[in-house]
């Protein structure tokens, strides 16, 4: 147990050191929203009305971009650079590595949330969720699913580079396909069902939901499909857990 | 001797590149065993094979009585690896990674100790990108000995060490194995291998060309030689002489492989001195593991 807290706990710590990249990791989603509310708002959308939407929007699509360009590149560099080779010639199991990680990027993401949160609050009249338990019960849920579906996914990397183009391909699938920029009714039927194949399209249906309209009990389908998922890629990602590159 | 390494008959391939043919040797504990060859022999899969990092495609290997690759983690709690080309995190402070690393390990590490003896204290905020070489050596080699482990294998451990730095990793290696540890160590550094080394094996393109104390391999494999500096000695001349098993040739210089030096000696001394010859430069030289490699290598070809 104390080598996860340890382990944790350095990670994190670790990830503050690089002032740059904390700079632009936080930076990005606050600016994304500004610039679709300088798009939106407008006569047929009010500022309220554009934070309900949006604001609940980029804190899915952030658990996105954190479980894979934070979690997922971080170690597919590892991988690359020999330290997880290290840890597996000490008794460190693999999914306290995970574990670890999974912490990391809990902190990061409530971090970028909470911007967003308080930059809509203060900018468009967002208001706290109406069913903030189960806002932030769906906001679990959503990364437990996730952060293992991205570690897994980029384990089959077999560099930074093509690690880096598997996230891209899937975050940009799952920003214009999930209903997190673009509302689906604007897209044809086809495209509809497609984006129902995606994870994302679930999270962002949760958030939206409890946010302003009905508790998470009314939402099983979409709860139970992204615990599904947790299950599936918790289990694959632990027992595929790869040392190296080779 | 109690034995801590069994290997036997051991093979590896890599798709159709046979890597390892057939290997088989015994390390005993409290030694410090070398394995030596050059670049692409086979030392690092043999050493990943011992540490059950890597699956072995045939033979048996035994390691303090496990199967490495079916029990890694038993297996890891006993040992400690320095790896060649591994890192850890770069932003990571030296105390934080022995803090760290030592929270893998039950029960109580040797952490202080191996502060006071590397003399990590005074490095103990650097972060480990910041460090030297030589520094990061010392570091990687206090995180695979936290635990005091049994076997400590080491691969390169003296790579891209200056010579100080490279001796000074001698002691310390040493002083590991005085204190308990059986060490096992690849090196492509004839010297470090004849100078650190209780028992050698040597490896060539995966198969086992000699294993022996570095002294015996020298003295079994390679003819001393005796270097002469003279402008009107032959070759034809020193190829006659008896027990006189080969010479290198290169301007001036002379180096006569023997079986007796001083015999071989006086031969020359009398002969050069009777013809009235003159030689600038007269040496007994030790045969080094550098020159029985060389001579492995030489056979190889011929055969």
């Amino acid at each position: 147990m104390n080598a996860i807290v340890k382990l944790a706990s350095l990670e994190t710590k670790m990830f503050f050191r690089d002032r740059l990249s904390v700079f632009w990791t936080f930076l990005f989603p606050v600016v994304m929203i500004w610039l679709f509310g300088s798009m939106f708002v407008g006569d047929n959308m009010s500022q309220k009305a554009f934070a309900e939407y949006f604001v609940p929007s980029w804190i899915g699509v952030n658990i996105v971009t954190t479980s894979f360009f934070t979690l997922g590149t971080v170690l597919t560099n590892y991988r690359e650079t020999g330290v997880l080779r290290r840890y597996q010639s000490t008794p460190l199991q693999p999914w306290k590595i995970l574990a670890a990680h999974t912490f990391q990027g809990t902190v990061i993401f409530a971090i970028s949330a909470v911007l967003l949160l308080v930059f809509g609050m203060i900018l468009y009249d967002l208001t706290l969720p109406t069913y903030i338990g189960s806002t932030l019960l769906s906001l679990l849920i959503s990364i437990l699913a996730f952060f293992p579906f991205a570690l897994f996914l980029t384990s089959l990397a077999k560099n930074a580079q093509s690690a880096a183009a598997i996230s891209s391909l899937f975050l940009n699938l799952m920003l214009f396909l999930s209903g997190a920029t673009f509302p689906l009714e604007m897209m044809p039927t086809v495209l509809q069902y497609a984006a129902k194949i995606l994870p994302l399209y679930y999270v962002i249906q949760l958030l939206r939901g409890t946010w302003t309209e009905a508790p998470i009990t009314e939402y099983g389908f979409e709860a139970a499909v992204l615990i599904g998922i947790a299950i599936v890629f918790v289990v694959l990602a632990v027992r595929f857990f790869r040392w190296s590159g080779k | 001797m109690e034995s801590v390494i069994s290997v036997k008959n051991l093979s590896k391939n890599f798709g159709v590149t046979r890597a390892i043919k057939n290997l088989s040797f015994t390390v005993y504990k409290g030694e410090i065993f070398g394995i030596i060859g050059p670049n692409g022999a086979g030392k690092t899969t043999t050493l990943e094979i011992l540490e059950g990092i890597s699956v072995p495609s045939g033979g048996d290997v035994e390691v303090l009585g496990l199967n490495p690759s079916k029990q890694l983690r038993e297996l890891n709690k006993k040992i400690g690896v320095q790896f060649q080309a591994t890192s850890i995190q770069k932003k990571m402070k030296v105390k934080e990674a022995l803090d760290l690393f030592s929270s893998f390990y039950e029960g109580p590490t040797q952490k202080d100790y191996l502060i006071d003896l590397l003399g990590l204290r005074e490095k103990m905020n650097v972060k480990f990108d910041d460090l030297s070489g030589g520094w990061k050596q010392r570091v990687t080699l206090a995180l695979a000995t936290l635990h005091e482990p049994e076997i400590l294998f080491l691969d390169e451990p003296s790579m891209g060490l200056d010579p100080s730095a490279r001796r000074e990793m001698w002691s310390l290696i040493r002083l590991l194995r005085d204190r308990g540890s059986t060490i096992v160590v690849t090196t492509h550094y004839m010297e470090e291998a004849e100078q650190l080394c209780d028992r050698v094996a040597m490896i060539y393109s995966g198969q086992l060309k000699a294993l022996d104390t570095p002294r015996d391999l020298l003295n079994e494999g390679v003819a001393d030689c005796l270097a002469i500096n003279s402008a009107e000695l032959s070759r034809e001349y020193l190829l006659s002489l008896p027990g006189v098993e080969r010479v290198e040739h290169e301007q001036d210089e002379f180096k006569v492989y023997c079986d007796d030096q001083q015999t071989t000696a006086y031969h020359i001394l009398t002969h050069c001195q009777e013809k009235g010859i003159r030689l600038t430069g007269f040496k007994f030289e030790k045969g080094s593991l550098d020159d029985l490699f060389v001579q492995y290598l030489e056979k190889e070809k011929i055969g």
